[in-house]
């Protein structure tokens, strides 16, 4: 027995050295062309989103797992600006829901981002407010309730789900949200404290290019030109890809008078991301430049994407108003704007709904939207001057002088073609007294 | 998640990508004397308006078939200039030929286009670096393919378009899309067949199509709201698994059949393989799962790879065993009671010898140690789940469905050999082609024990250098 045992360990030893020198011999064609495509850079959303991908074709029945691939969709989606990822992110979140329904809050939190970045604030909310049944203490859903009921225009709910939201779990998310609220209360050196904080928690390049691309738009909102220079380099630094870094970054260039540089960098990103608010914005500057035909191609352009949109079932009334104003057509800028102002009650739908009623000849009523959109504190340039002209149409010069000159004092840059207007017309006004 | 509320993207379907994606196909061709390139890009609503003032140069709103073909020479210029292929560290200089631009209707009254260019570039060079920085920026497909005419290549390339030449996006919830911009390719030999394809299968349950489907089916009730009829289910769909799984090639049947004929197996040992093999296969997942679930650093198929040495390593012991015992008998008296026709006899003789209950646990663990990848992906979703004890059970099950298939071809094995035993001690005139067989294994029986032991050392080797490779 002993010596059988020997030779069968002999034996065993020897298969041993056979199958070492078979993987010696095997190896290199297997692992070769791995090891080289190690070198290429590796983004860290991709590599989290194909784990995940990977996990669900081990474990298809992971509830929890598919809802996680749906929010990971959801970030690329937000990173690299492809609405294509809505749709799979959707789908994720309902297999996931088909799978575990009861007490599947994630998912829930997955679609309320969803109706969020599809802009369908009431959706989203009912969504945020199912998790938080799942779970009181769920900070995500603090979050997606949060961003909806901004946009929907309740500010104190917005603000004590953003309180919420810091309270259970403070971070990154938690303080860019707490910085957008201060800001539309008009506390802006309270936000930029917040966003920096925000950014000092940010490890992933995407989410460090976020809030520096948000500190160069409070930057630039207060007039800080160089600030928000550096801010938008840091960002396209983090992220040379961030078409909203470079889009500060234009706006910078067009302050400074480099409107060459401005019109390359729109160029370049409304390529790369043809939404509709990037395309009026850059036919505005071609205007300026005086391209009149380049800026009617893509405002051409901005109504196709807008058309696009509206056929596959989309609405922002937001845009549809900035592109009838653009192309001239007020009347259809008065009912958009109506339109969303109904479903929201946003400063921004209330000044937009304002500027077209101006642009309509309708003054004494977008005096009231103009007045409501800064009643919440946030007073941004662009506000006061809508705000300015409307009391000029209807006379009250001393009101009109004080908006204007505080649209010019906040921030002399806040756009190439309203920012000379407001100049005439406050110099019309015998000048800031 | 830092959703906060971003600008609205147009057009959210339109286009099968997006509706402002531009998306890119190139087909590589390696030849022993050049390279050629199909490229090609299906530009979607949105882009193609966008350079619709650089095609139409009379600004007449209509595309001319003379504007169109000055378009192409100027994009698959610009293509060609972006399609960087090193060829040894020298970048390859291409000839555009064939360029093709033609507009097709989209959505909403917009057209998407369709840009299609050739290029080539002689070049014999043994390694091609290719980087496609084409529209870099754009969102979109971007899919690269190789194949060889006249050559060998290595590659990670597939050497199929998955989308058709962008002419069908298949899209799944677990895939993303492709987004391929560099690749080597490694040219050597003269052979023809083109090189193998880098595309990322399912990698862990192989088998049947039903037997998949099967999988996906415990995989789901093992997913879903429990109840004690949903786990007898599960349990009984396991057991099948179980028993398929070991129907399908490898497990040590062919050992097992070998050992059988080399040694005459009884009923027992049928039974007692069966029995080792459930329990060494529910204690190998067991084990492999805790430690994939608790251990980040094993990667699962490393570990099953290791595994399947092992249970070769152990065919081998196994094998050198018999080897080893079959020269002692030949040389020794008793031998010649083993070639004899009482069974009875050579049973027991066989019970007695040292090694041969050795031999069967062996042959056990060798079919149960490589756990089956499908029981090990369940057991992981289970413990994923948060219902380890479910995942546990469900492994239990496997195990004794496969030992109830290796049981049963054991058995017959057992069967078979007895009957064609019998045949031959009476010697029915009947059984003419039964004493052929009987002569056979007759003559395979004396040269047996050698013969057998070497083919099970064989095996062994097999299955580990195939566990490896």
């Amino acid at each position: 027995m002993r010596r059988t045992l020997i030779r069968l360990g002999i034996a065993a030893a020897l298969a041993a050295a056979v199958l070492t020198v078979a993987t010696v011999a095997f190896r290199p064609t297997a692992e070769a062309p791995a090891a080289r495509t190690v070198a290429r850079q590796v983004d860290p959303l991709a590599d989290r989103v194909a784990r995940a991908q990977q996990h669900l074709r081990d474990v298809p029945g992971d509830w929890a797992g598919w809802s996680a691939l749906g929010a990971a969709y959801l970030e690329q989606a937000r990173v690299t600006a492809d609405p294509g990822r809505y749709p799979q992110a959707e789908q994720a979140a309902r297999k996931s829901l088909a799978l575990r329904r009861a007490g599947n809050g994630d998912a829930l939190v997955v679609l309320g981002a969803l109706a969020n970045a599809r802009h369908d604030f009431a959706a989203a909310r009912d969504q945020a407010r199912a998790a938080l049944r799942v779970d009181p203490a769920d900070a995500d859903a603090y979050g997606v309730l949060a961003d909806a009921l901004t946009q929907l225009g309740d500010a104190r709910g917005a603000t004590g789900a953003v309180q919420r939201m810091l309270d259970t779990k403070p971070g990154l998310a938690a303080y860019a949200r707490a910085s957008y609220d201060l800001e539309l209360r008009g506390r802006i050196p309270e936000a930029t404290a917040l966003m920096r904080r925000a950014l000092d928690d940010a490890v992933d390049p995407h989410d460090a290019a976020f809030c520096r691309t948000q500190l160069g738009d409070l930057a630039f909102g207060r007039g800080d030109l160089r600030g928000a220079a550096d801010h938008y380099a840091a960002a396209l630094a983090a992220d040379s890809t961030s078409i909203a870094a470079q889009r500060g970054r234009a706006r910078v260039r067009a302050a400074q008078g480099d409107l060459p540089g401005a019109l390359s960098d729109y160029a370049d990103l409304t390529a790369r991301l043809p939404g509709p608010s990037y395309l009026i914005e850059y036919a505005e500057l071609l205007n300026v430049a005086g391209r009149t035909a380049q800026a009617d191609e893509q405002l051409s352009l901005a109504s196709a994407a807008q058309q696009l949109f509206t056929a596959n079932g989309g609405q922002d009334g937001l845009a549809t108003a900035a592109l009838a104003l653009a192309t001239g057509r007020p009347a259809d800028a008065v009912t958009a704007a109506r339109a969303e102002w109904n479903r929201r009650h946003h400063p921004d739908v209330a000044d937009t709904l304002a500027w077209s009623l101006h642009a309509a000849g309708r003054d004494a009523e977008a005096l009231t939207y103009a007045k409501r959109a800064i009643s919440g504190g946030a007073h941004p340039s662009a506000y006061a001057y809508h705000l300015g002209l409307i009391e000029l149409s209807l006379g009250y010069h001393d009101e009109a002088r004080a908006e204007l000159t505080r649209a010019l004092g906040t921030n002399p840059y806040f756009s190439p073609v309203d920012g000379p207007n407001a100049r005439r017309a406050l110099a019309a006004l015998g000048g800031s007294r | 998640m830092i959703q906060l509320v971003v600008p609205l993207v147009a057009g959210v379907l339109a286009h099968p990508i997006n509706n402002f994606s531009i998306n890119q196909y190139a087909e590589l061709t390696v030849r022993p004397d050049r390279v050629e390139v199909l490229a090609l890009a299906d530009v979607a609503e949105i882009p193609t308006l966008q350079e619709k003032p650089a095609v139409d140069t009379d600004h007449n709103g209509t595309l001319s078939d003379a504007e169109r073909a000055a378009y192409a020479t100027a994009e698959c210029g610009r293509y060609a200039d972006a399609f960087v292929v090193t060829a040894d560290g020298d970048r390859l200089t291409w000839t555009v030929t064939a360029p093709g631009y033609r507009v097709v209707p989209g959505v909403g009254g917009l057209s998407t286009s369709r840009l299609s260019c050739t290029l080539a570039a002689p070049t014999t060079a043994s390694t091609l670096q290719v980087d496609n920085h084409y529209r870099s920026g754009r969102v979109g497909w971007r899919e690269l393919t190789a194949t060889a005419d006249g050559v060998r290549v290595e590659t990670t390339l597939p050497a199929q378009s998955v989308s058709d030449r962008l002419t069908a996006y298949p899209r799944d919830l677990l895939t993303s899309v492709p987004d391929v911009r560099t690749a080597t390719i490694r040219v050597g030999g003269a052979a023809g067949a083109p090189a193998a394809t880098g595309a990322p299968e399912r990698p862990a349950v192989a088998g049947p199509s039903w037997l998949t489907a099967a999988q996906t089916r415990v995989e789901s009730l093992a997913g879903g709201h429990l109840t004690p009829v949903v786990v007898a289910l599960a349990f009984l769909l396991a057991l099948l698994l179980g028993a398929a799984h070991a129907a399908l090639p490898g497990h040590g049947k062919t050992v097992m059949a070998a050992y059988f004929a080399g040694r005459r197996g009884r009923i027992r040992d049928a039974l007692a393989v069966g029995g080792t093999v459930t329990l060494s296969h529910t204690g190998g997942v067991l084990a492999v799962g805790l430690l994939l679930s608790t251990s980040t650093a094993l990667a699962g198929e490393r570990l099953l790879s290791w595994l399947g040495a092992l249970s070769g390593v152990l065919v081998v012991a196994v094998g050198v065993g018999m080897l080893v015992s079959a020269r002692r008998s030949r040389r020794s008296p008793e031998g010649h009671h083993h070639h004899g026709r009482s069974h009875g006899h050579s049973h027991a003789h066989l019970y007695q010898r040292p090694g041969g209950r050795l031999g069967l646990a062996g042959i056990g663990l060798a079919g149960g140690l490589v756990p089956s990848p499908s029981a090990l992906v369940v057991l992981l979703g289970a413990i994923g789940l948060g219902r380890a004890g479910l995942g546990v059970l469900l492994v239990l099950a496997y195990g004794i469905g496969m030992a109830g298939t290796l049981t049963a071809v054991g058995l017959l094995l057992v069967v078979a050999q007895r009957k064609l035993g019998d045949l031959a001690t009476r010697g029915y005139r009947a059984a003419r082609l039964g004493g052929l067989l009987t002569r056979l294994t007759g003559r395979v029986s004396a040269g047996a024990p050698t013969a057998t032991a070497a083919l099970v050392v064989l095996v062994g080797l097999g299955m580990g250098v195939r566990a490896i490779a």
